[in-house]
């Protein structure tokens, strides 16, 4: 505890005293008619702009909204309890925006900077508005690397590239924020030395918390301690107990975080966890203001809501530093529903979808991608070659698999070629389940797939799966490391890598022991 | 907040009334004394807002209160508002009114806070300056004691506030220890 010394106070006092005779202090001022509901109405501010933020008293600030005739309508930022009718509101004149910058990695805070995880204050040197408008077609390229989630399922076959949005969508319970976590910690190794060397650059990452348990997102921040992946990542926490208005604007204060890595030429992924409750906190605020009710009662803009957010992410062009925001927004579905209002929507604002669902999770199929509906609009452009070559046919397998597999429920006898397929699909499906934090490194994920595309598996029991590819994997790092290798520096696969593997599985399947 | 809306409708069609007529000032001043009155006297604030009180009986009471102090043209502007029954906004047009006389004469009306009763000679030299901040034609201050102001003053024009209070210093220092922008060593 530092000791305050009462002439210290006053030297400070007196300091600041000093100037007194020149200080006016100049502010727009107005005063509260009606609040409550976390909306207050105030009457002056003549000259405020929208979406500036406005100071009330005992520290409570609000972002105003509407601007009417002989009003003004603000949404509250804090308790609205603080705030009576009658109470002098200030302009701040700035439009409500949060700081940015490195300092901000490895910290908690709330929708407007403000850290929350009690390690004090964050001094940086930028400060972003929440709001900002989305880059033109002049300023962006094409996606054109890949963004390793470290889940063989997506890598493979719903590729993401740096500068998409991908949706991952799907019931409660379906672990979709185990997808996003996980990819979140799979971006470790582009902060390593050896990914700088084969130029991956490193992808900063920002969680967004919307509506969610406080438990729920403390344990997030655990997880990722646990993974060493708070050094690169920044959670903003919008919890169920906040108002509505920090639910709301948290995807965009998420965003210019995010922007502000790419404005630097640095990579960054955002996670919206999730938009389903940052539409129903808009929704709850709109109708609090008054404004028309549409479909499901949201407020007529709730596509724009999402749309210009999401049209945020963006790889830029070299000229501006190639930096990129790659957007992973989450939605929850009732019940299995895609065709409510909410998820259509962003489904068609996205570049593509990762469908989970809670059969096949409950079926044991984790992460449960359902990968015949999943797609990626984009991405394919950013896989690397090696996963290109030997990821081909998985697609085609797995979706005969499934043709035959509700055929054979039948238990009619089958010939060879369907049980083959069967077998093999069976297997396949095996192979890409994955446990959650457990990312693998994309030359591993090209190995095991060539394995299960090409047949290597056939031999193996469907439970023994697992442990095969564990420990080929195993086996080739000790015994056969340049097939690794080789695919992580070329990023191809050439034919004598390939023999290479197919003698490392030949000597393998000899050692390999099948539990009965 | 509709009431707002109306009041500055009667209130901009009242101001456009006199300025044709060229009697502005005698107007007013009668506005001016009804407000006064209004303010001052609680049962006449009652009357006027009372939904009891027929159309007819109010306007002959406020005629026989107003006939003889205020112009003839103020009191049937006051009879076309009780007609119209907007009577219970009364005040509020006046003020609409008076607010916007002002806006169109170029006269600031400054509401100033002090935390003591400053002399005359002080109020007349804060005038000077405040009229050289302002672009206005004329500066009308009025005064009020707040000792919660601590010292210095507050002069509120409009919605903008020029603070020089010790109260804002204070609040501002106070922010800057929560910020930890200013450091005790």
């Amino acid at each position: 505890m530092a000791e305050v010394r009462p002439d210290e106070i006053s030297a400070i006092l007196r300091k600041q005293l000093s100037g007194f005779e020149s200080e006016i202090d100049i502010y727009d001022v107005g005063t509260v008619l009606q609040v409550g509901d976390g909306i207050a109405r105030v009457y002056g501010l003549s000259k405020v702009m929208a979406s500036e933020l406005v100071e009330f008293p005992n520290d409570v600030f609000g972002m105003v909204l509407n601007l009417d005739e002989d009003s003004v309508g603000c949404v509250l930022f804090g308790d609205s309890t603080f705030v009576k009718e009658g109470d002098t509101v200030k302009r701040t004149k700035r439009v409500a925006s949060l700081p940015v910058g490195e300092k901000m990695l490895g910290r908690v805070i709330n929708p407007l900077g403000i850290p929350i995880d009690g390690k004090g204050s964050i001094n940086t040197d930028k400060i972003y508005p929440i709001e900002r408008k989305a880059l033109g077609v002049i300023q962006r390229q094409p996606v054109k690397e890949p963004l390793q989630t470290g889940i063989a399922a997506i890598d493979a076959m719903i590729p993401i590239g740096r500068g998409q949005r991908e949706l991952i969508i799907g019931d409660r319970q379906t672990g979709k924020t185990a997808v996003a976590v996980d990819t979140i910690i799979n971006q470790k190794h582009t902060h390593t030395e050896e990914a700088a060397k084969l130029g991956i650059k490193p992808v900063y990452c920002i969680y967004v918390a919307i509506g969610q348990k406080s438990s729920t997102i403390a344990q997030v921040v655990v997880k990722l301690k646990e993974h060493d992946a708070m050094d690169y990542t920044t959670v903003i926490s919008a919890s169920a107990s906040e108002p509505s208005p920090l639910q709301f604007i948290a995807p965009y204060s998420g965003a210019s975080l995010g922007e502000y890595y790419r404005d630097n030429g640095k990579h960054s992924l955002v996670i919206y966890d999730d938009l389903t409750k940052q539409a129903a906190a808009y929704r709850e605020l709109s109708l609090l203001l008054r404004r028309p009710p549409g479909r499901e009662a949201y407020p007529g803009d709730v596509f724009y809501l999402h749309s210009r957010l999401l049209e945020r992410a963006s790889k830029l062009s070299d000229d501006l530093g190639g930096g990129s925001l790659t957007a992973l927004p989450i939605i929850e579905t009732q019940q299995g529903d895609v065709s409510a209002y909410i998820p259509t929507n962003v489904i068609s604002i996205t570049d593509g979808q990762i469908y989970l669902e809670s059969n096949l999770f409950n079926a044991g199929v984790r992460p449960a991608i359902n990968v015949g509906i999943s797609v990626s609009r984009v991405g394919g452009n950013a896989q690397i070659k090696a996963m290109k070559k030997v990821a081909g046919s998985l697609r085609t397998d797995l979706a005969q698999y499934r043709e035959l597999e509700a055929f054979s429920k039948f238990g009619t006898d089958l010939d060879k070629i369907t049980l083959r397929t069967l077998a093999k699909g069976e297997r396949l499906v095996e192979l890409l389940k994955q446990g959650q934090y457990s990312p693998l490194p994309v030359e591993r994920q090209v190995v095991s797939v060539y394995l299960g595309t090409n047949g290597y598996l056939d031999s193996v029991p469907v439970h023994d799966v697992k442990r095969f590819e564990k420990e080929i994997l195993e086996f080739i790092e000790v015994k056969h490391d340049n097939i690794f290798e080789s695919i992580r520096n070329d990023k191809d696969i050439n034919e004598e890598i390939i023999n290479e593997i197919k003698k490392a599985v030949e000597e393998f399947l000899a050692v390999f022991k099948k539990t009965s | 907040m509709a009431e707002t809306k109306v009041s500055t409708r009667y209130a901009n069609s009242l101001l456009d009334l006199t300025s044709g007529k060229g009697n502005l000032q005698e107007i007013s001043d009668d506005l001016e004394l009804v407000l006064t009155a209004i303010r001052t006297s609680s049962d006449l604030r009652n009357f006027l807002e009372s939904p009891i009180v027929k159309q007819e009986v109010k306007q002959s009471i406020l005629s026989e209160i107003f006939r003889n102090k205020i112009k003839s043209d103020t009191l049937s502007f006051i009879e076309f508002i009780v007609e119209k029954n907007r009577e219970y906004i009364l005040s509020s047009i006046i003020e609409k009114f008076l607010e916007l006389r002002d806006a169109k004469l170029g006269i600031a009306r400054v509401e100033v806070k002090t935390a003591f009763d400053f002399t005359d000679e002080q109020k007349e030299n804060l005038r000077k300056r405040l009229e050289n901040i302002f672009s206005y034609k004329e500066t009308h201050l009025s005064f009020i004691v707040d000792k919660t102001v601590l010292g210095g003053f507050i002069a509120k024009v409009g919605d903008t506030v020029y603070d020089a209070s010790v109260k804002h210093q204070l609040e501002v220092l106070r922010k800057e220890f929560l910020k930890g922008n200013v450091q005790l060593n």
